[in-house]
């Protein structure tokens, strides 16, 4: 059954769900950066996606995963887990496919089981999509085919002065009250959009992999500063490291923590003996474009790139996926870009 | 160091460490402003939260009597740049009687402020001759270019999380180390916006994290005050940095504000 809300509404419907859960909206910030904050009634952001994703919210960039303390002959162990209820607003499309592939991630393929601290985070969070009302800039979602959003609980399609509401789960249509709420008497708004960033999608996880000395990846990597935004920005992007402290004067607990890490940093690939695998910032670039458009497709099936084109835009020297991907699609099968 | 001499011992909870002999500490400082010292102090009670696993022995800025000699110290934390010929000696005795020596903040680390006279403009290394009282080395060397330093702790000043964590590792007989990450890994993380894409001269993609992207975080350009990462890319941000229409007398400044100029970029020198 569908719905519709007026706009002039949704700040109040946000506050009835603030009273029960941690609600989190896209919001501009004062300096500029686009993010997901928590409802405060503050003016929300709806014009594109946000530069930095809802990822954050499930995979903090820093988290303690658990206190130890010393026992008689052992050691007691506190995780922490985050069981906090969560209800997202406006995750976009392209955003609700990254968290489709953290899903697998985190919940199949992981070798010890799943990873409790996302899962928990993932179960407890009510996502409310919101459709684009056109393409963004970078974004290149049409050719991934993320454009339609998955795994969502409620999708909000703004038209006009309102917003058109179709409940994808029980929890979801459970938030839709009758005070805010009226059962929509036309069908789902159609929302196909245009994007003007576009991906070569034929053959690509072959088309790259083979071609892994193509000069673009020099020609690229040389400008590359490695700053790590790129992969900071993105929504699928997930790699960690663990750290251990110890505290001085806390009741000699001490903490694990684990924080997100960047494969365009030489640390990442560097084992025993400090030998580093990826000395060269063209070899780091390519281990990072490789990942999302090759390696995962070919291990999982499942394509890692959701064509959001964040890293395009976050990039200070103007480093751009698609570009570097139709480059080899252009020399490999001879289609003109 | 005593945590390190029984590895086995050293390596576990904190209450076995209060057991332990205290390590005997010494901070000492050369040519700087003294406020790295004062961060160390500005922990206070984290400050006091270790002192039941070390005993600061030597200190002209915490103690009345400042200088115990050639009493054997665990680890020295020495900040400022070595300027005068006594300074040379100083951290020559110092280095002598530590077993590790650690130098703190910029100055220290790579020179930082007092390495500005290492460029001078031509003809002002004469006037200066003229005017100076005191007996002074032809450069402001960091730590490094005179005696064997065995840790690093940059910045202008410290990071005071740093500070206590390197304390705590080493404490334990862990080695502290310094990973090589630009300043931009913390300012992402934080989720904030790029003042390069903004248009403004950012050194964040070429300086050492460890300041949690302070200066970036608050609007203000990162000026590269924790000194330089291995992994930098010069050519690639000056060269972003000339697109974005700055001469080259800006781009000298901004790259040798607290760092002295990189082989990468001696191009840059000619007019200044």
């Amino acid at each position: 059954m569908n719905f519709t809300i007026k706009k002039e509404q949704l700040p109040s419907f946000l506050d009835v769900l603030a009273k029960k859960s941690a609600v989190f909206v896209p919001v501009e910030e004062d300096s500029g950066a686009t993010i997901f904050a928590p409802w405060e009634g503050q003016q929300l952001f709806l014009e594109g996606r946000t530069l930095f994703s809802p990822k954050f919210l499930f995979r903090p960039s820093q988290e303690k995963i658990f206190f130890f303390r010393k026992q008689t002959g052992s050691y007691e162990i506190s995780p922490l887990d985050d069981k906090k209820q969560k209800i997202v607003f406006g995750i976009r499309p392209c955003d609700t496919h990254a968290l489709n592939v953290l899903d697998q991630l985190f919940e199949k393929y992981c070798d010890c089981g799943s990873d409790q601290f996302y899962t928990s985070r993932r179960k407890n969070t009510v996502l409310i999509a919101l459709q684009c009302k056109g393409p963004c800039e970078n974004g290149f979602c049409t050719s991934m085919g993320t454009s339609q959003p998955v795994g969502h609980d409620l999708l909000f399609i703004e038209r006009g002065n309102d917003f058109f509401v179709t409940a994808a789960t029980e929890r979801g249509k459970r938030l839709l009250g009758k005070k805010f709420f009226k059962p929509a008497k036309d069908t789902a708004p159609s929302r196909k959009l245009e994007c003007q960033n576009s991906l070569e999608t034929k053959n690509l996880a072959q088309n790259l992999y083979s071609n892994f000395n193509h000069p673009v990846w020099k020609q690229e990597g040389d400008r590359c500063l490695s700053c790590t935004s790129c992969t900071q920005v993105c929504p699928t992007c997930y790699c960690y490291f663990i750290e251990d402290n110890f505290l001085f004067g806390s009741d000699k607990e001490s903490e694990r923590s684990r924080q997100l890490d960047s494969c365009q940093l030489q640390r990442f690939s560097k084992v025993a003996g400090n030998h580093v695998f990826r000395k060269s910032r063209a070899a780091r670039l390519r281990q990072f474009v490789l990942h999302k458009l090759s390696y995962y497709q070919q291990h999982h099936g499942l394509q890692l790139c959701i064509g959001c084109g964040r890293c395009i835009a976050a990039c200070p020297v103007d480093i751009d996926l698609t570009k570097i991907a139709n480059e080899i699609q252009k020399d490999t099968l001879g289609v003109k870009k | 160091m005593a945590a390190q001499k029984n590895p086995e011992k050293s390596r576990c909870a904190p209450e076995t460490l209060a057991a332990a002999p205290k390590v005997k500490v010494g901070l000492f400082s050369l040519t700087c402003c003294e406020g790295c010292i004062f961060t160390i102090l500005d922990l206070e009670e984290k400050l006091l939260a270790a002192l039941p696993f070390i005993n600061i022995v030597e200190s002209a800025a915490l103690l009345e009597k400042p200088l115990a000699g050639s009493e054997k110290l665990d680890i020295s934390f020495v900040e400022g740049s070595v300027i005068t010929p006594g300074e040379e000696g100083l951290i020559k005795r110092i280095r002598e009687k530590s077993t590790v020596l650690v130098a703190l903040g910029a100055c220290a680390a790579i020179a930082g402020i007092p390495g500005m006279r290492n460029a001078l403009p031509a003809g002002m290394e004469a006037k200066i001759q003229q005017v100076k009282t005191l007996a002074v080395r032809a450069k402001a060397s960091p730590l490094s270019d005179v005696v064997p330093v065995d840790y690093v702790l940059p910045g202008c000043s410290i990071n005071e999380k740093e500070f206590l964590l390197f304390l705590q590792k080493i404490l334990i007989g862990w080695k502290p180390r310094l990973e090589d990450v630009p300043v931009c890994f913390e300012c992402k993380r934080n989720q904030d916006p790029c003042l390069l894409l903004k248009g403004e001269l950012c050194l964040g993609p070429v300086s050492f994290a460890g300041c949690d992207a302070m200066c970036p975080g608050n609007g203000a350009q990162c000026i590269g005050c924790r000194g330089f990462t291995k992994d930098a890319n010069f050519s690639s941000l000056d060269a972003l940095f000339k697109e974005m229409g700055e001469g080259k007398r800006e781009r000298y400044n901004l790259f040798t504000y607290f760092n002295q100029l990189p082989e990468a970029l001696k191009e840059l020198k000619g007019e200044n």
